[in-house]
């Protein structure tokens, strides 16, 4: 501090001062002013002083500096001692000894250390400055590199340096990634957690939740839409977040998950089979439980809706199949509706029976045995399960509807169409039928009638078609029918001849007990539910229609009809039916043909030649006259199954063309 | 529902409407005819309050009915006027109406019988009674099949004069005063309105065929 100090403060004065040398500091001191007369004056102070006390009034200047120097006194401290001892002014008598003193022992000047050495130093830059200068020049002296051998290889040290800077790196690096792995999971923690609640979300779009207490349950149940079935069908909706985050998430991951009850798990169906014999009754209850492959959810529907959903279906197959035994039991019918453990058995035709069963089998392994013993071909009647679902809906919709609000005041509850039985004045037939409800079961074995009637009619009509050729039955199904009722249209046709041979058709309207027949004419015959009836009465059918195609061919050949009998009380009886014959003429009159055809004898066809023509015929006494030989001979039977021709009616059209003569 | 005809049969000269009731069962058993319950046609008569009646027509009746052919279903209707059909209800409203339709409790009628059913038509024998006692013999004769009314009338009068002979009626005016001619349940009622103010008529008036 007390080096830097004059430093600054000779800033101004600098190589002057030094360049004066022994001139004193002290006067350096002095700011601008006249050194040299100061010097002087120094020696004179007291004589001079007067003088100068003078020339300070005298001269602003000198006030000036006066100021200056006392400014100067004022300064901080910092100075020291020696600064204040310096450059204060002195009292006149001190000032007098002090002069004395630096006059005489130069050498005791306490800045004299000072500036020794900064004399010396000032040497040595110099001296430098000139050596540098010398060697910028590189005349006379030049700075070259001195060989140094390298320091020895510290590579242990640098491995270690390396190392420990390489750790402090991989530890930042993997305290980020710690971090960030942290964020991750709990990012994924969050979207699990949001993921949940629009699990939640799309859940209660479709069924019915509610809270109780800490737990979320739902309703299965198809109660609201008017199910009286008693299952609670609870399920209880669980958060499914909780899975180990390190394992791979599976693919069918979901954060919801619902819990249903045990008794509603796997899957189940109703199955409705008709049987031709009645199985032994040990077997009874034993129902194949035809295992269906489960089914691929489909993509796109999440994992609890499929499984609600088949929850649901089981749900609703238990409550069919209860309903058809509650009904079962009730029912008071010819032969009794037999109830066995998941299966209904009733007997809708003697020697047929019907049977309802539920099938519901969990995923496990024993179900599965037990379906690969039991396998048996498939006799769903597919439809009637079908119509069991459908029934039951409108069951609900109907119990729904009688307890509907609004509800009028003064109507009756009950069945709304009921409200306007009391101000349209129904009858007491209109109002039983208006109240008479069918069970479950009554419809569904009323169907499973028709449909059995229904196939027997089609399997007779075609086995009779495969069966004779000729000929032949063409059959029309109604592509709509009720499910009590439907029709088929039954053409009898000769094959070729299908323009002219239409005489046969045939309505059949096949309904739940029996099948009416209405022909073309209009006459109406029901038949009843056995098979037979229909056969018999289609192969008279047949017959008949043989002996309508002659008629039709005769006409067209023109040729006359003498007689026609659609029901001939001659000859053999036939067991089904009766014989149908007809007789025509050759257009000039000389053949007649006879066709007599009974639906069990077959056809017999005989000819009836001129009497001129038979040279076999023995004179007679009476008919001697030749005009008597116009008259009709005696019948010849034809060989009909030598005659040529594919079909009958083609036979019978050879034999009129060779009969009647040429043009 | 069909086409009915509603007539009265005199008792027999010696006889009680009882007896008279049980000869024409037997006339129809011995036809063919299935027995099938019974019926029962009653009509209450109210009066209606001055306040209701204030054209000045007087003493003008209002007749509520029931049949049993029409089990839900109730009947008021004014001679000669409209007639309302409602559900049995209907009567719990008259009480309400006390102060506009007053019940005359004496004047209930009502007719009492079996039902006979013969193939398509519907025969109901029945006692008329009005309190404790017999007044005559009501009978009607419905064909089921039709509601087209004169179109069934002379297969109805042929098939009536099988059991009633001589005493098988007339034409009945609704079928007339029909334009369409198509036969309502109503027609019924307002034939049995009339019968049994017929009846009410005769009682007033000593009638001879009653005895």
């Amino acid at each position: 501090m007390l080096r830097g100090r004059p430093k600054a403060l000779n800033r101004r004065v600098g190589a002057r001062a030094w360049g004066r040398g022994g001139v004193g500091v002290r006067e350096g001191r002095e700011v601008g002013g006249r050194p040299k007369a100061r010097s002087k004056r120094r020696v004179l102070i007291p004589a001079l002083k007067e003088a100068r006390e003078e020339a300070r009034r005298r001269d602003r200047g000198m006030e000036f500096q006066t100021v200056g120097s006392e400014r100067l006194k004022a300064r901080p401290p910092m100075i020291g001692r020696v600064g204040q001892e310096t450059w204060s002014r002195p009292e006149p008598t001190e000032r007098r000894e002090r002069a004395a003193m630096v006059k005489f022992q130069p050498s005791l000047w306490p800045w004299d250390t000072v500036r020794n050495n900064l004399r010396s130093t000032l040497t040595e830059m110099c001296v430098l400055y000139d050596v540098l200068n010398v060697l910028k020049e590189k005349k006379y002296m030049t700075l070259d590199p001195v060989s140094q051998e390298p320091p020895p290889s510290k590579q242990v040290l640098q491995l270690c340096g390396k190392k420990k800077s390489l750790a402090g790196a991989a530890q930042i690096l993997l305290k980020g990634a710690d971090r960030l792995s942290k964020s991750v999971a709990e990012n994924q923690e969050h979207k699990r957690q949001r993921d949940f609640n629009s699990e939640l979300l799309r859940l209660r779009q479709h069924w019915k939740l509610r809270k109780v207490g800490d737990k979320l349950l739902g309703d299965l149940s198809y109660r609201s839409a008017g199910s009286l079935f008693p299952h609670h069908g609870t399920f209880e909706v669980i958060k499914n977040t909780d899975i180990d985050p390190d394992k791979k998430i599976p693919d069918d991951y979901c954060p919801l998950d619902v819990v249903i009850p045990s008794d509603l798990e796997g899957s189940a169906y109703i199955k409705v089979s008709i049987q031709k014999q009645a199985p032994d009754i040990g077997d009874l209850g034993t129902v194949n439980l035809l295992r269906r492959p489960t089914q691929k959810p489909k993509p796109g529907t999440a994992h609890w809706q499929t499984k609600l959903e088949a929850a649901q279906s089981v749900l609703l197959c238990k409550e069919i199949f209860a309903q058809l035994s509650r009904e079962a039991v009730q029912i008071k019918s010819q032969i009794p509706h037999i109830v066995v453990k998941n299966q209904i058995i009733s007997q809708p035709f003697p020697g047929l029976q019907l049977s309802i069963s539920l099938c519901h089998f969990v995923n496990d392994k024993k179900s599965q045995k037990v379906s690969v013993e039991n396998q048996r071909p498939d006799d769903h009647l597919y439809v009637l399960e079908h119509n069991l679902h459908q029934l039951m809906r409108e069951f609900h919709k109907q119990t729904l509807s009688s307890s509907m609000m609004p509800h009028p005041a003064t109507a009756p509850f009950g069945l709304k169409r009921m409200r306007v039985v009391g101000p349209q004045a129904y009858d007491k037939g209109e109002i039983s039928a208006l109240q008479h409800n069918e069970g479950l079961l009554e419809k569904i074995i009323k169907q499973a009638k028709h449909i059995f009637l229904r196939r027997r009619t089609a399997w007779t009509i075609d086995s009779l078609a495969s069966r004779i050729e000729d000929p032949q039955i063409q059959a029309h199904w109604s592509n709509i029918n009720d499910v009590y009722e439907s029709s088929v249209k039954v053409l009898i046709t000769s094959q070729g001849y299908e323009q002219i041979c239409k005489s046969i058709q045939l309505q059949l309207i096949i309904g739940v007990e029996q099948i009416k027949v209405v022909h073309r004419d209009g006459r109406v015959i029901t038949l009843s539910h056995q098979e037979q009836e229909l056969q018999d009465f289609l192969l008279s059918q047949m017959s008949q229609h043989q002996v309508h195609a002659v008629q039709q061919l005769a006409k067209v050949m023109g040729w006359h009809l003498l007689s026609f009998s659609s029901h001939v009380g001659l000859g053999p009886v036939e067991s089904i039916g009766n014989a149908s014959a007809i007789t025509v003429a050759s257009p000039n009159g000389e053949y007649s043909i006879s066709v007599r055809n009974g639906p069990e004898s077959g056809c017999k066809v005989v000819v009836q030649f001129p009497r001129s023509q038979c040279k076999d015929l023995p004179k007679s006494d009476v008919m001697q006259d030749s005009k008597w030989n116009h008259l009709r001979g005696p019948f010849k039977e034809v060989l009909w199954s030598k005659m040529e021709g594919r079909n009958f009616v083609y036979k019978m059209e050879l034999l009129m063309a060779a009969l009647a003569p040429c043009p | 529902m069909g086409v009915c005809v509603v007539s009265q049969i005199p008792a027999v000269e010696g006889k009680s409407v009882q007896q008279t009731v049980e000869m024409i069962t037997k006339k129809l058993e011995i036809l063919g005819a299935v027995k099938q319950g019974t019926f029962c046609v009653d009509c209450e008569t109210y009066h209606a309050a001055p306040i209701v009646n204030n054209s000045g027509q007087q003493g003008k009746l209002m007749y509520v009915m029931h049949n049993t052919e029409y089990p839900a279903s109730c009947f008021a209707l004014f001679e000669n006027g409209p007639c309302l059909v409602a559900d049995t209800n209907f009567d719990t409203l008259m009480i309400k109406l006390k102060g506009f339709f007053q019940n005359a409790k004496s004047n209930k009628i009502e007719s009492r019988g079996q039902r006979y059913q013969f193939s398509d038509f519907l025969v109901k024998v029945g006692t008329v009674t009005m309190g404790p006692s017999a007044r005559g013999i009501s009978v009607e004769v419905e064909y089921c099949p039709s509601i087209v009314s004169n179109d069934c009338w002379n297969l109805m009068m042929e098939f009536m004069q099988s059991f009633m002979g001589s005493h098988t009626p007339g034409i009945p005016s609704v079928f007339t005063a029909k334009h369409d001619g198509i036969y309502t349940p109503t027609d019924t009622v307002i034939q049995y309105m009339e019968l049994f103010n017929k009846i009410r008529k005769q009682q007033q008036a000593p009638v001879s065929g009653m005895r």
